[in-house]
């Protein structure tokens, strides 16, 4: 008997191990927030971050090691006594900055230490470190996390000083918190449209114009779907949405206001009854998820697709013919959600003086916005580099994006991504009437945030 | 540590400790390497206490305390072996545990991130400029000292010079390099010698003409106000931009009017996690439904893959079949690769439209399988998927159970004139499950939270309808949980999915004792045998 109590109490604490590490090690931002910055394939836009990161990272495989060796000796370089700066930024961005710090060394002496990491583990991983104080004094991120951040009150106000006109102005809008800025924007990113103009000559300008050319083109039998949406994908689905006048949260003077969920809008059922049609219909097909949207397209077995920059690298490659065009309306203009990466600092740093002075003066430069830019070109936040981008396809994403909606960054976000995601795969897999599906799906948001649960 | 006490002296000692009996070098020794031990261990204590780690210092300490005792006292000398042993389970088995249920008694999560101390020290620095204030620019100076002078420039040309704990004094014409023996600094300067921290932590003049550099931008000064001050004795923050209160209320900064200032702190609430955990409206309803089918997917992983295990374990067992190493290394390849690469490979092969596996359905058996939109079906697809990771496994430890199976049964039971489906179903199956219990239920546990193989397959898709919360057909009681707490609207909930993992603990142990419980019938009835 004795050897077997032992043996259960080790079972037990294995499987206790793993259910320990199970909530806690996932990225708890699974269904948190898109990061607004990569790519969206299937249900959650953070997959398909994970995804982009992946490949990024593979492609840089080798860059980024010698750029992590490179770091160390940096640190190990550090100087006793000596200012020190330390940077979290990711694989794009990390040798960019590389480089200004040490043109910021060589100027003013500050030890500059750039430490890599993926995108998405820098929240994370700032959020255990920065308390601590082992944290970094700057991160790179995304908009959206900030209502995380702030509320954990991690990080200092900005002040952009005379600099404030060079940024596109939504944003630095996207970077302020309860009415305080928080950041140093360097890019944007916003889905557009995206047709193939042997197929399609000229872009529809409404959603039902969609369904009629999505339905001619399959009739003559050029295309398996004019139009290819991947299923229960909110931040796809999002600029129909706003096509059709529906919302996600209410956007007042202050912000979003998380006491009024939009998504069982009459706009947003409206949307929800066009998505149900186009699957009735057959010009939408269930379990399509977001790489194999993308093949669609680039095979030519689709017409038209939403999508932004970060597919730009793949639709090249693929050769197919596209072009990059503003979002199709309908009751109004649609607005697509625009994410902003940029530079905050750390609540903890033991210089912010320092941290603020090296940004604003060093990296918020024309140079050093442009070496970024063409580091991963997205839209720059920069008016001057903004200015000038010669590419197309850039202009037209930026374009699409002109009237786009800040993601919103308020903590009550994370209640709505999976409610919602899973009543456009309702529709989709015809489970459920859109009527029903959206009420259902706002009824679960508002009890998720008023803390029923 | 190094108790090389072959010598009889050394028995001699521990049987009988004189007083005042010699003791040998190698007692010196012992202390000198527990006295390095110790010393790391204080260092290490002494770190985490300061960064307010305190469970795991003490922790750490007491797991020291335990070894010094195990090591002074003659009379614990056997525990001296697994002394190491034992400390490391300490520390990284059941301090994690432990944690894990402490931190369920807790608000941990977001917005409650910070310890109290940090949470008012993060407040109290903040600043504001009130209203209607100028920003100056400045010059600094520095004396060798270290102190510092600041030569303001207010927006309409006026010029002040302030110097800490002393007014301001009206000044004229352009700063002087040098200034009573003070030094002046360039913008280069003030960043290369590192003033830019201690510049912002100095309060220049006195009263109500204070003023402080701007911590956000260089050479830019005023009469900033420090925004918030904390109280002691009322337990609260003070704005002093508004003169509002918020007192400490359950690891919040709660204001009359309920507003709530950010951030809060990390605090002990009790089992109030409980409380929510357990009256949930989203737990009532499909709760059951989906503890049913996490049963149900945990008992069929374990009957598919030691069904499978065990059938390719026997195929492969009689050494006269050919290949057989090949093949059998060759069936241990879907236990090498990880779930992280071989799950999205198969919700690839398995893709409805342009999947290899429904192409293939659709061609010869004109079948099109919704393998993740239909509820039966994408249950099924996941215990396949789970069946093809985990039968390599099964079959593993199958094969070795049945090497270890005694012969003369055997040639006893085939004088009997047992055939082969009787001595299999007899003897070989019996004998196997007294050795593999254990290892079906730990399988069974599991697989009981198997996340991973759950999230990658379809995320717990498809989506139920018309439930309080979101939830899908495939969701099991971890996954499911995970989606209550990570998507509670109040960003990542630490506490309630500590509350929620010490629940599903109490549920798994329940279930594992009966299985134990069973298994040890099972072994009785084999002695009996």
């Amino acid at each position: 008997m004795g050897h077997r109590l032992w043996m259960m109490v080790t079972v037990l604490l294995a499987a206790s191990l793993v259910l320990a590490a199970c909530p806690g090690g996932q990225p708890p931002a699974q269904e948190t927030q898109p990061a607004a910055q990569e790519a969206e394939p299937s249900p959650t836009p953070e997959e398909a971050a994970a995804v982009e990161e992946a490949a990024a990272e593979a492609e840089e495989a080798v860059p980024a090691e010698e750029a992590g060796a490179e770091a160390e000796e940096q640190a190990a370089l550090c100087p006793e006594g000596v200012p020190t700066l330390t940077i979290w930024a990711d694989t794009n961005r990390a040798p960019v900055l590389r480089e200004v710090g040490d043109t910021f060394q060589a100027e003013y002496g500050v030890c500059v230490r750039v430490t890599e990491k993926s995108f998405d583990d820098i929240r994370d991983d700032f959020k255990v470190a920065a308390p601590t104080g082992e944290g970094p004094d700057i991160i790179i991120g995304a908009h959206d996390w900030l209502g995380e951040l702030v509320v954990n009150g991690l990080l200092a106000e900005m002040d952009l000083g005379e600099k404030a006109g060079e940024f596109l102005d939504a944003a630095t809008q996207a970077f302020v918190y309860d009415g305080i800025l928080y950041g140093l924007p360097y890019a944007t990113e916003n889905v557009a449209f995206v047709y193939n103009p042997e197929l399609v000559a000229e872009p529809p300008t409404t959603w039902s114009q969609v369904a009629e050319v999505a339905a001619e083109l399959e009739a003559q039998g050029m295309v398996d779907q004019g139009y290819v949406l991947q299923q229960g994908d909110p931040y796809h689905f999002f600029p129909i949405q706003t096509a059709f006048g529906g919302y996600v949260f209410g956007l007042t003077e202050e912000g979003y206001d998380p006491s009024d969920v939009g998504i069982d809008s009459p706009g947003s059922i409206a949307a929800a009854q066009w998505l149900d049609m186009m699957v009735k219909e057959g010009h939408l097909k269930a379990d399509i998820d977001w790489d194999t949207a993308h093949a669609m397209f680039e095979n030519g077995d689709a017409a038209m697709i939403v999508t932004g920059p970060w597919a730009l690298s793949r639709l090249r490659e693929s050769g197919v013919p596209y072009a990059v065009a503003e979002l199709p309306g309908e009751v109004q203009e649609a607005q697509p959600f625009l994410g902003v990466q940029g530079f905050m600092v750390s609540a903890f740093s033991p210089d912010p003086l320092l941290a603020q002075t090296f940004l604003v003066d060093f990296v918020a430069t024309e140079a050093i916005m442009q070496a970024i830019f063409d580091a991963d070109p997205r839209p720059s936040a920069y008016l001057p580099v903004r200015e000038q981008i010669q590419d197309p396809d850039l202009v037209g994403f930026s374009a699409a994006g002109a009237n786009g909606l800040p993601m919103p960054a308020i903590p009550e976000m994370s209640a709505v991504w999976s409610a919602w995601g899973d009543a456009i795969t309702l529709i989709f897999q015809q489970a459920e009437d859109p009527e029903t599906a959206f009420r259902n799906a706002a009824e679960q948001i508002r009890a998720a945030i008023s803390g029923e649960q | 540590m190094e108790r090389r006490s072959g010598g009889p002296g050394a028995g001699s000692a521990r049987a009988a400790p004189a007083p005042g009996a010699p003791r040998g070098p190698h007692w010196l020794l012992r202390l000198g390497g527990l006295a390095l031990v110790d010393g790391i261990a204080i260092w290490l204590v002494y770190q985490m206490l300061r960064d307010g780690f305190w469970p795991l210092g003490t922790v750490l300490a007491g797991v020291t305390l335990l070894v010094n005792r195990i090591f002074l006292q003659e009379e614990l000398y056997p525990l001296r072996w697994i002394s190491p042993g034992l400390a490391l389970l300490a520390v990284m088995v059941l301090y994690p545990i432990l944690f894990t249920v402490y931190t369920a008694f807790t608000n941990y999560g977001d917005g409650h991130l910070l310890s109290k101390p940090l949470a008012i020290r993060v407040l109290e620095q903040r600043r504001y400029l009130p209203e209607g204030q100028a920003l100056y620019d400045y010059v600094a100076y520095v004396s060798p000292q270290g102190d510092y002078l600041l030569w303001l420039v207010a927006p309409d040309g006026s010029q002040l010079l302030v110097r800490p704990e002393a007014p301001p004094e009206p000044v004229e014409g352009e700063p002087p390099e040098v200034l009573e023996g003070y030094r002046r600094l360039s913008r280069g300067e003030l960043i290369r010698e590192g003033h830019t921290a201690r510049l912002v932590q100095v309060t220049f003049g006195v009263g109500e003409h204070q003023f402080r550099v701007s911590d956000k931008r260089l050479g830019k000064a005023g009469r900033y106000i420090q925004r918030y001050t904390y109280l002691p004795q009322e337990d609260a923050i003070l704005d002093n931009a508004t003169g509002k209160r918020y007192r400490a209320v359950e690891g919040s900064w709660v204001a009359e009017d309920g507003e709530v200032l950010q951030p809060g702190f990390q605090v002990f609430i009790g089992a109030e996690n409980f409380r929510r955990l357990l009256t949930n409206p989203a737990l009532r309803q499909p709760f059951i439904r989906v503890f049913l089918w996490t049963v149900a997917f945990a008992g069929l992983t374990v009957v598919t893959t030691f069904g499978v295990g065990l059938f390719l374990a026997l195929l492969f067992n009689p050494p006269e079949m050919p290949f057989r190493r090949a093949i059998r290394s060759m069936l241990l390849i879907p236990y090498a690769i990880p779930a992280f690469i071989s799950v999205p490979i198969w919700v690839g092969l398995l893709n409805p439209q342009y999947g290899v596996v429904n192409l293939f359905l659709r061609d010869t058996l004109g079948l099109e399988i919704p393998w993740f939109s239909h509820p039966y079906w994408a249950k099924v697809g996941v215990v396949l998927v789970n069946l093809w990771l985990g039968f390599p496994y099964m079959f593993l430890i199958s094969t070795g159970a049945l090497q270890a199976l005694p012969g003369d049964i055997y040639e006893a039971a085939e004088i009997d004139g047992a055939g082969p489906w009787q001595r299999f179903r007899f003897i070989t199956f019996p004998l196997l499950l007294i050795s593999l219990g254990p290892l079906l239920v730990a399988s069974f546990a599991f697989n009981f939270n198997n996340f991973v193989v759950i999230d990658l397959y379809n995320q717990g898709g498809p989506p139920m309808s018309g439930t309080p919360s979101p939830v899908g057909h495939t969701d099991i009681l971890v996954t499911y949980t995970y989606r209550i707490a990570f998507a509670s609207g109040r960003g990542a909930d630490l506490g309630y999915a500590a509350a929620i993992t010490v629940a599903i603990f109490l549920i798994l142990v329940a279930i594992t004792y009966i299985q134990f419980r069973y298994t040890r019938m099972l072994e009785e009835r084999a002695e009996q045998l």
